[in-house]
């Protein structure tokens, strides 16, 4: 795994950042899941394109994975990748909060990762004196999805199908585990080369403030 | 008379949002730790009023430092000061002797009022 | 012209709806594009509660939706792909789709007023188009892998994607230790057949015995066409004797089968050759050359009969 280009001062500050917001993310999910969600302790990495799909299949045997794209100001931008394992989606709908026939399993997926992420960014973002907006998420891929058109058997797949335009990216992963559904995620965050730049901006200006 | 004070946590960043907004009167005498162990170092050394204590830490992590304070029957007053904010952890900390618990990032008058309550301020 | 005046222009002009409801679900202000597709007068709608003006919606589910919004103060998004739309509204491409209401993108935001969400804000977009080409797209990728899998004219598995569950089919066996039997099915004196009566009576021939042999087969078995007239079964979870029994049944249904092309009766006959998983075998092909091995044996002592692999000649009765 490829090394951090921050400082260690940096790094310092980003994971305090972090682990504050998962805190407090796991505040609100709590109040609003009304079921204590624990958020796993993080790890920070760079990783490059080309070595994208390896890392994230080493972690994870995927069966559905959601991406929804995040962006701040000052130039902060990434998308997030939720990622779920056979047997996660069995009470989603009780998690949720809606009866099951209300809603697809699919449309279940996705809207929690909805909640997961954009909940955790938003404190983020108000650690940093910045505020998130977000695309639509969408499911990027699913292993019981009704209209598959696609013969992917795996997100490694669906990333080893893509070209990107970037090198390296900072990702970090987050574990979310809801102890009374015995279900568990991970949400990875992956930031461009671009926006590592800016991410470090931030983080110095903060540091300057202490 | 000025307290001293312990503040203890491994990441640099939090010591210093700690330090920041300490009143004066627990300003003039601070130590740092980066992990449980020196803390517990520390305590053992020296005649320490106040710990603030984070609770996930390389070594010995804060229910650590509190279990051995605990056993060397050491007289401090610890606020907890935590991202961690699961329910069972903090009747775990209070259970162990904890003042306080107190949530990260803490606020100037979260901790005023705290220090209030336990007569040190 | 103020900034005001600049917003209120724009969102009068804009062609996504903008729905502005309180936290008791009232309707407080939407834009033209709304008033227009939803075809009610602005002043019967607004103060009004959304479920009112808006029966269509799922209120249960759209409560709890909303409750995400106001509660984790977080935007929240609806997709046409899960729920082609919300609110039933006309949409601008009535003639060339075929589309009754609008497929709809919605985007529920939180309005914030003394840090606390005071009202929500839904915007929807017209995504009627998108749903009309994505549809036809997945229609055209749902035929094109139809087609790799199905033969042409006998509307059987094709060739490869046979194998392909072949290959599968032995792996599962192989790993749980199940059985696997193979049938390999050749109609016999197909070329005079062809040569006699024309190729299309030979087409007319190959799917009527596809159809025949299928028939026959229990569902969870897979057949396909080999190759010219040749066929195969894979029958899962079958020994020797099941997959024999099997063969010499569809052998004399065949014989006894008599098929009708124009004015001319045909009647045809086939050779069959069967094969189970032995220890030996470590890939699928071998599974396929012993079959076809045994599908020689009967082609070479004289045609429509069933034969075994390891060269035992099977016979009923």
């Amino acid at each position: 795994m490829n090394k951090l280009n921050f400082t260690e001062d940096q790094q310092d500050c980003l994971q305090e950042i972090i682990n504050v917001a998962m805190g407090q993310a796991s505040d609100q999910l709590a109040r609003y899941l009304d079921t204590f969600v624990y958020l796993k302790v993080p790890s920070i990495e760079q990783v490059s394109s080309k070595y994208l799909s390896d890392t994230i299949n080493s972690e994870a045997q995927s069966v559905a994975v959601v991406s929804q794209g995040f962006f701040g100001y000052e130039g902060i931008r990434g998308e997030a990748l939720l990622m779920y394992q056979p047997k996660d989606s069995d009470r989603l709908a009780d998690l949720l909060g809606y009866e099951p026939d209300e809603l697809s399993v699919e449309e279940q997926i996705i809207d929690l990762s909805s909640i997961l992420t954009t909940t955790f960014l938003n404190v983020f973002a108000s650690q940093i004196n910045n505020q998130m907006s977000y695309s639509a998420p969408r499911l990027l891929f699913s292993s019981n999805s009704e209209n598959k058109t696609s013969s992917q058997s795996s997100i490694s797949e669906h990333i080893e199908h893509q070209s990107f335009n970037w090198d390296v990216a900072l990702k970090v992963k987050i574990t979310y585990q809801v102890t009374d559904y015995s279900f568990n995620c991970d949400m990875v965050l992956l930031i461009p080369e671009s926006a590592i730049i800016n991410i470090a901006a931030v983080i110095d200006r903060i540091l300057e403030e202490y | 008379m000025s307290l001293s004070v312990l503040i203890c946590d491994d990441s640099n960043m939090a010591r210093k949002q700690v330090l920041r907004i300490l009143p004066e009167a627990l300003a003039d005498n601070v130590q740092l730790a980066t992990n449980g162990a020196e803390a517990l170092e520390v305590l053992n050394s020296q005649n320490i009023d106040v710990l603030f204590l984070d609770l996930t830490m390389p070594v010995v992590d804060g229910v650590g430092v509190l279990q051995g304070i605990k056993e060397a029957g050491i007289t401090v007053k610890v606020f907890v000061i935590s991202a961690d904010i699961q329910p069972e952890m903090q009747t775990k900390v209070l259970d162990l002797g904890a003042k306080a618990f107190l949530r990260k990032p803490v606020q100037l008058d979260v901790l005023n009022s705290h220090l209030e309550q336990h007569g040190l301020l | 012209m103020s900034v005001n005046q600049f917003c209120n222009t724009i969102s009068e002009q804009l062609n996504t709806g903008i729905l502005i409801l309180d936290i008791e679900f009232n309707i407080v202000e939407w834009n033209r594009f709304l008033e227009i597709h939803a075809h009610k007068e602005t002043s019967e709608v607004i103060g009004k509660n959304v479920f009112t003006v808006f029966p269509e919606l799922p209120k249960r589910w759209f409560e709890r939706k909303l409750s995400s919004v106001i509660q984790l103060n977080t935007q929240s998004f609806c997709s046409w792909e899960q729920r082609h739309h919300l609110f039933e509204l006309s949409h601008t491409r009535p003639i060339t789709t075929d589309s009754h209401f609008m497929a709809q993108n919605c985007t529920f935001l939180p309005i914030e007023s003394d840090s606390k969400v005071s009202h929500i804000s839904i915007l929807i977009e017209d995504v009627t188009d998108v749903c009309h080409y994505q549809s036809k797209l997945n229609k055209a990728l749902e035929e094109l892998s139809k087609a790799n899998r199905i033969d042409g004219l006998t509307q059987v598995f094709n060739r490869k994607h046979w194998e392909e569950c072949l290959d599968k089919e032995f792996s599962r066996a192989r790993r749980y230790d199940h059985g696997l039997a193979l049938i390999m099915f050749d109609l016999d004196h197909f070329k005079r057949l062809n040569d006699t009566y024309g190729h299309q009576c030979g087409d007319a021939v190959l799917i009527e015995t596809a159809q025949k042999i299928k028939s026959l087969l229990r569902l969870c078995d897979q057949f396909g066409r080999y190759g010219g007239e040749e066929f195969a079964a894979i029958l899962p979870e079958t020994d020797l004797v099941g997959a024999t029994d099997v063969a010499e049944r569809i052998r004399k249904e065949i014989e006894k089968s008599v098929i009708k092309y124009q004015d001319k009766t045909i009647q045809i006959s086939s050779s069959v050759g069967v094969a189970t998983i032995s220890k030996n075998n470590k890939r699928y092909e071998d599974l396929i050359s012993n079959a076809d091995v045994a599908l020689y044996e009967a082609k070479a002592s004289g045609r429509n009969k069933v034969c075994v692999a390891n060269n035992i000649e099977y016979t009923l009765e």
